[in-house]
């Protein structure tokens, strides 16, 4: 599984790498976590506004921190 | 990007243009390229929203306002997001005086439609 995290590097965007981070280890899955800072390849992926996580290639949510929670549901394939 | 970014509190307004194949469809897409230059809002592809990508249909969903610019009342724009049940407002060339097939797209034209929608989204009386 890949966990992109995209954004410029804020906080909020370290935020929730924090939170994704959190969540792979609380459901103890392999999963690689990429962060994606280039504005060009976060447009790309049709990502307005940031920070947005993406899952397996798949936009899951834009423009928010997510909790750890919230990203633990997406993970087990929730919308 | 749309100028907000890492989760800001402002507002982002995204437009899309249907850019058809009639000179309505043409009006719409400088109409739009006119709005994004004068920051009413940021222009992104329709397109991608009919092809159902990711990123796209979750910006759309996460935007303040969607702002659609159909050249004519087949309305393809505004069918696509009625599809994924996003809220968006709309409006249609044809209705700014334009006949599709017919009228000439002159930069006075654009202009003219873009202010008028530019009036209208700001919240001023609706063209």
């Amino acid at each position: 599984m890949k966990v992109q995290i995209l954004g410029s590097g804020c906080p909020k965007c370290k935020l929730l790498e924090q939170h994704a981070r959190e969540a792979v280890a609380e459901l103890g899955i392999q999963a690689e976590i990429e962060k994606v800072m280039d504005t060009e390849a976060i447009m790309e992926m049709g990502v307005m506004m940031t920070p947005a996580l993406a899952i397996d290639g798949e936009v899951k949510s834009v423009g928010k921190v997510l909790t750890k929670d919230q990203v633990i549901s997406y993970l087990k394939g929730g919308n | 990007m749309a100028g907000c970014t890492c989760g800001g509190d402002c507002e982002t307004k995204l437009i899309y243009a249907c850019s058809g194949a009639a000179n309505t469809g043409l009006l719409a897409d400088q109409v739009m390229r006119e709005l994004n230059r004068d920051k009413v809002g940021a222009s992104t592809c329709l397109a991608a929203m009919g092809a159902d990508l990711s990123g796209f249909i979750q910006s759309a969903q996460n935007a303040a306002k969607n702002i659609v610019l159909d050249g004519c009342k087949v309305s393809c724009g505004a069918k696509i997001f009625q599809k994924h049940g996003i809220p968006y407002e709309h409006y249609i060339m044809t209705e700014f005086g334009v006949e599709k097939g017919k009228t000439p797209i002159t930069g006075e034209l654009i202009a003219d439609v873009a202010s008028k929608i530019a009036a209208s989204v700001c919240g001023e009386a609706k063209a």
